[in-house]
């Protein structure tokens, strides 16, 4: 029997997160293991009255490609590919690997120079995600990989996926409208800040956020969500930072990572493992070396760290910065070819101050800011 | 372990149908059942240093777009669609399905208006490949759907196939530019024909050629391959027809049609089962009960008929005459929506007349072609 939890989802996916209407071109990205949720789409997508189209990747296409080809191939970038971008309304995207190390023995520069030559893509879809022309969420369908990774039974990680995603209710919608509001004045009331201190285990970290805009995010590009975010000023990053977790990354995962910036730019780093792959992600561009994104994990039913950004970099008590890209929206002026999410988890011993004022404590804000 | 014959069709499609370049853009379009030959495709195409992308569908999406699309969903082409077919140098389409009669269901109108709307994507591409700017073949990555359609097991389908495309052994791309020069000697010497005269069991018909140029099909634009055709004169078939196999169009099959033909056009028709289908098909527009092509099948490696048109129209020893649109490359005039291919079996009785002559007997040319032998510098 199909999972109701599937078309629950395509239905969130579709009315709520990216309000799919009359007429719009949707892009629904997948690999061929989302087919469930694919499907689900489509029916979803067709019912509103959109004009769904199907963007798949056969697994083994990236590995062969980063493996073998030769630098005018790495560099490629498709131009059907670019005009998807220029011209779909809505995007849907769902990851549903069948296995999430398989580019574990790619060389990283060869991976670094792929994801540069694809950059024009990434920043013409943020910038048309800004401007409000395009409306754009990544999900993910859980498979056995990913399973696997979270140290999970198949059927245990779609519970957890789904829980995270709000969908055992009647009525997610309204659990994530509910949500948005709480997230939106905390956005409000972060906006009015200027500097951030983040103190923890092997963690000192100063950011400055005076002007910039904080982003609530309750499911409108992410599903799940749960996260309020901005962009860092750039040159104001200062002190040093320990990741509790595992970063996963382009097919790999590089564990305990410690950055050390000064005046915005990271100045140390060093990583328990894949700390190669670490400096040549660094090395892509200059501003790889810069965060192009300060956030606050805030989804409660995202309890555990499960070695998947989506869910990781929402947990409820942890921070995160990206190296990297910073979305315009947020204000953040960071332009990379890189956007790689950092997890910190700050559920015991651990602070935030505001502006020199503990607002945060083990993984909550404290009574009275929200 | 993958079969090494897979990768062996996709070298032949790569290096021999396509001759891809290097940085060409190629698209390789198929469903998700046949995603192992995608990405064997993928990986030639990268050898061969183009830029190949795929564009794979899953099994079903269309059948719940015709059952339930609006009819602006059912018409619509989405720009993607437009800019992408100026942009890519050669497409591969893989025909392979995981349920081969999933459309017998639908709504045959809205399956036609469905057709209609694609129809204009399909001519825009059609000109580029005639235009010599694209470049495109179709084939097939065996299925059990298609074994099933074929009465076969997957692992007998396979050999089939394989066979078929001459990738069970070595040396695919020697055996088929061997072909290819004997097909085009063939046509050769079939374009110099005024009139044909096929005889066989209920069959006795004449099919005017004269300056109608006859084509090689060897394994270019599809694969497997293996046929020489033209369009016939659209004025002078007179004469009846009775076709062997079942002839399927668009999934839906009818038996034993015979046909009659006076002035080229058919004025009798019947069959055995599906007889209201074939006369809704006659009567679709004026072009439809005129005949667009005559070709004759020459893949010997092809034996029997397994109910899908790529390889059952090259069966060795077959002829097949298709009613509704000609080819313009041949001289063939005939405009239609419809082009049925309809296979007629000749390997045990049938006698073939080339301006009086007989030239064809028992599913065989009598005499070989004249190729022109290059290795030894003797002319033909």
């Amino acid at each position: 029997m199909a999972d109701p939890r599937v078309a629950r989802l395509a239905g969130v996916l579709v009315e709520y997160s990216t309000d799919v209407r009359d007429g719009d071109l949707v892009c629904i990205d997948s690999s061929l293991a989302g087919a469930p949720l694919v499907y689900a789409l489509y029916e979803k997508v067709l019912e509103v009255g959109g004009h769904p189209q199907l963007r798949t990747e056969v697994d083994g296409e990236a590995e062969a490609l980063l493996d073998r080809g030769s630098s005018a191939q790495l560099e490629w970038l498709n131009p059907a590919r670019m005009d998807e971008v220029e011209r779909a309304d809505v995007r849907i995207a769902i990851e549903a690997e069948t296995n999430t190390r398989g580019l574990s023995a790619v060389d990283p520069a060869r991976q670094a120079r792929h994801a540069r030559a694809r950059e024009p893509l990434r920043k013409r879809y943020f910038e048309r995600s800004a401007a409000g022309e395009l409306r754009s969420v990544v999900t993910l369908y859980p498979t056995h990989a990913a399973a696997q990774d979270a140290e999970m039974a198949l059927d245990q990680y779609e519970d957890f996926v789904y829980r995270a995603g709000l969908l055992d209710s009647d009525d997610p919608v309204s659990e994530w409208t509910a949500l948005g509001e709480r997230f939106v004045r905390l956005a409000g009331w972060l906006g009015a800040k200027r500097e951030l201190r983040v103190v923890g285990d092997g963690t000192d970290l100063t950011l400055g956020v005076e002007g910039r805009t904080w982003i609530p995010c309750d499911g409108h590009e992410n599903f799940p969500d749960g996260e309020v975010f901005t962009g860092p000023v750039e040159t104001s990053v200062h002190g040093s930072v320990r990741f509790s977790y595992p970063a996963g990354f382009a097919g790999r995962r590089i564990s305990g990572i410690e950055l050390e910036f000064e005046d915005g730019e990271v100045v140390h780093a060093a990583a328990a493992s894949g700390e190669e792959f670490l400096h040549e992600m660094l090395a892509m561009d200059d501003g790889a070396r810069r965060v192009g994104e300060f956030s606050f994990g805030l989804n409660d039913a995202v309890g555990e760290f499960t070695g998947h950004t989506l869910f990781d970099e929402k947990i409820g008590g942890t921070v995160h910065l990206a190296l990297g890209a910073s979305y315009p929206e947020s204000g953040g002026l960071n332009e990379s070819a890189l956007h790689w999410d950092l997890v910190c988890d700050l559920r015991s011993g651990s602070e935030v101050y505001a502006d020199g004022e503990v607002v945060y404590r083990d993984g909550r804000f404290l009574d009275g800011v929200l | 372990m993958t079969d090494p014959r897979i990768e062996r069709l996709a070298e032949l499609i790569v290096d021999y149908s396509l001759e891809l370049e290097e940085g060409q853009v190629v698209r390789l379009d198929g469903l998700e059942v046949a995603a192992p030959f995608a990405l064997a495709l993928y990986e030639t195409a990268l050898e061969a240093g183009a830029h190949p992308y795929t564009r794979i569908g899953f099994s079903g999406l269309l059948e719940i777009l015709l059952e339930r699309g609006s009819e602006e969903q059912l018409d619509y082409i989405s720009p993607l669609q437009w800019e992408e077919i100026e942009h890519v140098d050669a497409l591969v389409t893989i025909w392979s399905e995981s349920n081969t009669r999933s459309l017998s269901r639908v709504d045959p109108r809205r399956h036609a208006r469905f057709i209609g709307s694609q129809r204009k994507l399909s001519n825009r591409r059609w000109e580029r490949i005639s235009n010599g700017e694209m470049r495109w073949c179709g084939t097939l990555f065996p299925t059990q759907a298609h074994a099933q359609e074929a009465e076969m097991s997957l692992s007998a389908y396979e050999s089939f196939v394989f066979a078929a495309c001459h990738v069970h052994e070595e040396g695919a791309a020697e055996h088929w530019r061997t072909v290819s020069r004997e097909l085009e000697a063939r046509a050769g010497e079939l374009g110099s024909v005024r009139e044909l005269r096929i005889v066989g069991p209920d069959t006795d018909l004449r099919l005017g050629v004269d300056g109608r140029s006859w084509l090689a099909a060897d394994g270019r634009y599809n694969m497997p391959d293996g046929e020489v055709f033209t369009s016939p004169l659209e004025t002078e078939t007179e004469g009846e027809i009775r076709y062997t196999f079942p002839a399927i169009y668009h999934g839906r099959e009818v038996e034993d049609v015979r046909l009659r033909f006076e002035g080229g056009r058919v004025v009798a028709a019947e069959a055995v089962h599906g007889d209201d289908y074939l006369s809704s098909l006659l009567d679709m527009d004026d072009g439809a009960r005129v005949l667009g092509e005559v070709a004759f099948g020459l893949n010997y490696e092809i034996d029997r008929f397994t109910r899908n048109i790529l390889f059952d129209e090259k069966i060795g020893g077959t002829m097949h005459l298709a009613l509704g649109s000609g080819f313009p490359q041949t001289g063939g005039q005939n405009t239609s929506g419809l082009h049925w291919d309809m296979i007629c079996d000749l390997r045990e009785e049938g006698e073939v007349y080339a301006d009086g002559e007989l030239v064809w007997k028992d599913g065989r040319f009598l005499a070989e072609p004249a190729v022109e032998v290059l290795e030894s510098g003797v002319g033909g």
